[in-house]
């Protein structure tokens, strides 16, 4: 039906082939690329077989960027995940240095990760006013000092029946357990983000918080949900970092919040909300590991590694960052 | 006022990248005149002012200042010769002191530090000057935004300003405060300060200006002495056609109780709120700002919480939590604040209109039915007859009439919706899209919807209004029905309890 002008309005979307190309994530597909290629011309040894047996340990990590996605997107951050998978993966050592079954021991790990994650959300939501960056900052602190004093004077435990831990760093012909598990995770958290109401509502919080719940959407729910995801994920990467060092100690991931953001800032995510997507950011996560196994393999000093994806990490800011101010002024010339 | 120029352009023609925002206009300014500079959003008013102040500089055309060419490349340069803008939305740092705002940029020194005591002192004399009733030292933040206003005003003199610009200075102030800023204009004026002065109100113009120039679509239309021009040739010159009915209420008939409110109460905001609406009703709620009407309609919409009393809806009583309860029952809101509160500027207007309802379209309740999605809002965003090409135009792209018409199509997406309740539906709006939204409103009322409206312009409210409620410091005042309702006895109820208010939490 047309207005009483008879104006039309075009519901038709118009899908450009060019436009994705031209879009952050098709320069992602080609820095993926990049890597790979350099990586084998510097080392011969940059080989299928290599990067698969380096990669466990940086699989899980990635398997924390998907819930870290969801809360960027929706303009908020979550600096504590680093320390749930340090106590996650220190009740882990206990559960199994117990005699526990190792089903039940997983469960727990799991069980941890999501009561951190929970304990965050229920914070943030019960005084929404507070910043996510802060409380964050005090649970990051507050789990992983549990860990450190659990741990006590020793600051390791070892998990003692380590061969259980063989059904997780089982291969599946030359891919590893994690490789599937990621790729299953992958599957779930972008289906869920770009096609259901969820998603949509994740970016409406992150676009404008005020004009969501306006909207009839129940922000509360959604974020303790979305905190509570990346609990839950950092209790399953516990898992399978138990796989690479069989045992938890006080560096048990540390940092890894800060890698888990790089990779997803890295693959096109606003760290204001409301932009980007989990496909760039699994690519990003991809082409860094790649690169960190490609400079291991040339035995290039630690410390440049991380110089060297500081320096992407920015570069990639900044390159959206022009584009971003170059639609602004555009706009502001119009007005 | 003589008849001696200040400011004269000729012939400006500003070119940003595929559009013409100024056409060949010319503009004249004399001494101490009280000039109106009038026209439609998107007219090329505010652009117009950016090319006096300097921040654009024209591609074609001459600014003669006191009949010498002047160029300037800055607002540094417009500064220098004493001209200053006063914008709508006051760029004041809400932290800092009084003072701090008016010297910011100029500030006084001895040597390297500040001079706090000059500035302090030269702040309280332009103050004094404006009649201004507070202390320099107050925080710009505990200020009202008429006070600000004030400011902003200090800040254009404390430049030595010849020549000052009002954009839209009336937009967000009461009745009262607006009477408060005509009197400065007129001092000003005496004082032999040039006044170029932006507004949407007629009444303004009426009061303060001398001559008024219209632009409409970049164009220079014609400049008008104020005593001689009707209001309807002026609107004919704004918007390039007649309106012939401004306020088209319908003749609807009004069927039972939607809505009651009874005994609501909000500890130090609001007490003993009763009103009622019918269906097929439009009911005002008025009253000056701060009477608190927003913030009874924001517990009704589950927005905060009443610490008393009951909402029913046909009869039931509600309990409502969340904005989504609200819907769920058939309530909705309008935010005032579109920007904040009622779009998403960065999406597209489908998206916006149906972020309400994606959750009732969803495939097994939980997939985005995106091709349902869009034909809705299209149907929608048409039968309020928004100018969009595509759905997917960004909400921030429109003007402030058209965000206005896709709020209204978000609120109709939901198909249980009873009661919708608008907070001042036409603020920001220009004349010709403000009939278009009435006519929205009207068509509301003939569709069976209890429409609460909440507004501060008398004009709107006895003209769509079957029933209006007034407002004052918390409390409902008195409801008056159409046929008695005049702009005096509105005023009378409005400061009925002046100075007696709710007792704070």
């Amino acid at each position: 039906m047309a207005g009483k002008s008879g104006r039309t309005i075009s519901a038709t979307p118009q899908k450009s082939i060019l436009k994705r190309l031209l879009s952050w994530e098709g320069a992602l597909v080609l820095i993926f690329i990049a890597v790979l290629v350099m990586g084998r011309i510097m080392s011969p040894y940059f080989t299928l077989d290599n990067v698969l047996r380096e990669m466990p340990k940086y699989l899980a990590e990635i398997l924390i960027v998907f819930p870290m996605g969801f809360v960027l997107i929706m303009g908020e951050i979550d600096i504590s995940v680093g320390s749930i998978v340090c106590l996650s993966a220190t009740v882990a050592c206990f559960a199994g240095n117990a005699g526990l079954p190792f089903p039940l021991v997983m469960l727990i790990c799991l069980a941890t990760g999501l009561a951190c994650g929970l304990l965050n959300g229920f914070i943030l939501t019960r005084w929404p006013e507070l910043p996510p960056m802060i409380v964050t900052l005090g649970t990051q602190i507050i789990f992983r000092g549990i860990a450190e004093v659990t741990l006590g004077s020793g600051g390791s435990l070892s998990y003692v029946n380590s061969k259980d831990l063989g059904i997780l760093s089982k291969t599946l012909g030359p891919f590893p357990v994690a490789f599937f598990v990621v790729l299953i995770a992958a599957a779930i958290f972008i289906v869920v983000l770009s096609t259901s109401t969820f998603g949509r509502k994740l970016y409406a919080i992150g676009s404008n918080r005020t004009a969501a719940q306006y909207a009839g959407i129940k922000v509360s729910k959604i974020r303790l949900i979305v905190y509570a995801l990346a609990g839950l994920m950092a209790g399953m990467c516990a898992m399978f970092i138990l796989t690479t060092t069989f045992g938890a100690n006080t560096t048990t991931g540390q940092n890894y919040e800060m890698d888990v953001i790089a990779m997803c800032v890295f693959g096109g995510i606003a760290t204001t909300g409301g932009k980007g997507n989990l496909f760039g950011a699994l690519l990003a996560g991809f082409s860094i590991v790649c690169l960190r196994i490609a400079l291991g393999l040339i035995n290039t000093n630690p410390q440049l590694i991380l110089i060297i994806i500081g320096l992407l990490l920015i570069i990639s800011v900044l390159i959206s960052g022009i584009s971003q101010m170059r639609g602004k002024k555009i706009k502001k010339k119009k007005a | 006022m003589s008849d001696e120029l200040i400011l004269e352009l000729k012939g400006i023609t500003k070119i940003f990248p595929g559009v013409k925002a100024l056409n060949n206009v010319h503009f004249q300014l004399r001494k101490g005149e009280v000039h109106a500079l009038m026209g439609e959003n998107g007219a090329g008013k505010s652009t117009f002012i950016k090319v006096i102040t300097g921040v654009f500089p024209p591609e074609e055309g001459q600014i003669f200042l006191e009949g010498k060419e002047v160029v300037f490349k800055g607002t540094k340069d417009s500064l220098a010769v004493g001209i200053a803008a006063v914008y709508q939305h006051p760029t004041t740092y809400p932290d800092l002191s009084v003072t701090e705002n008016i010297f910011m940029g100029h500030q006084i020194k001895n040597g390297p530090f500040m001079n706090w005591k000059a500035m302090h002192a030269k702040a309280a004399e332009l103050l004094g000057r404006l009649n201004a009733d507070f202390d320099p030292k107050s925080e710009m933040g505990t200020l009202s935004v008429a006070q600000q206003q004030m400011v902003e005003i200090a800040k254009a003199l404390s430049t030595n300003a010849r020549i000052i610009i009002l954009d839209e200075p009336t937009a967000s102030l009461t009745a009262n405060e607006s009477k408060e800023l005509y009197r400065i204009v007129k001092q000003l004026r005496d004082e032999g300060v040039s006044i170029i002065f932006i507004s949407h109100r007629m009444e303004d113009m009426y009061e303060l200006a001398d001559r008024v120039t219209v632009f409409r679509d970049a164009q220079y239309i014609g400049t008008y002495d104020v005593n001689g021009i009707t209001t309807a040739d002026l609107v004919k010159a704004m918007v390039g056609r007649e309106i012939k009915d401004m306020y088209p209420k319908p003749e609807v008939k009004i069927g039972d109780e939607v809505i009651r409110i009874e005994n609501l109460s909000r500890v130090g905001y609001y007490k003993d709120v009763c009103l009622n609406a019918r269906a097929g009703e439009i009911v005002g709620l008025t009253g000056l700002v701060g009477a608190r009407r927003t913030e009874v309609m924001e517990s009704v919409c589950g927005i905060t919480k009443p610490s008393a009393g009951n909402v029913y809806l046909n009869g039931e009583k509600l309990k409502i939590k969340t904005p989504k309860d609200a819907m769920d029952a058939g309530i909705i809101l309008l935010p005032e604040d579109r920007h904040k509160e009622g779009l998403i500027l960065s999406w597209g207007l489908g998206m916006n209109v149906t972020l309400p309802v994606q959750d009732k379209l969803a495939k097994i309740h939980f997939f985005n039915d995106n091709k349902t999605e869009r034909e809705m809002s299209r149907d929608l965003l048409e039968s309020v007859d928004t100018k969009a090409v595509t759905i997917f135009d960004p909400a921030s792209s429109l003007s402030g009439g058209n965000q206005q018409k896709v709020v209204v199509a978000k609120s109709l997406a939901n198909d249980n919706m009873k009661v919708i309740i608008l907070d001042e539906p036409t603020k920001g709006v220009d004349v010709g899209a403000k009939a278009e939204i009435y006519a929205i409103i009207g068509e509301l009322a003939l569709k069976g919807y209890a429409v609460i409206m909440i507004s501060s312009e008398m004009p709107e409210i006895l003209g769509m209004c079957d029933r209006i409620y007034v407002m004052c410091n918390g409390r409902v005042t008195g409801c008056l029905d159409r046929a008695e309702a005049d702009q005096e006895k509105i005023l009378n109820l409005a400061m009925l309890e002046k100075g007696k208010a709710v007792e704070q939490a």
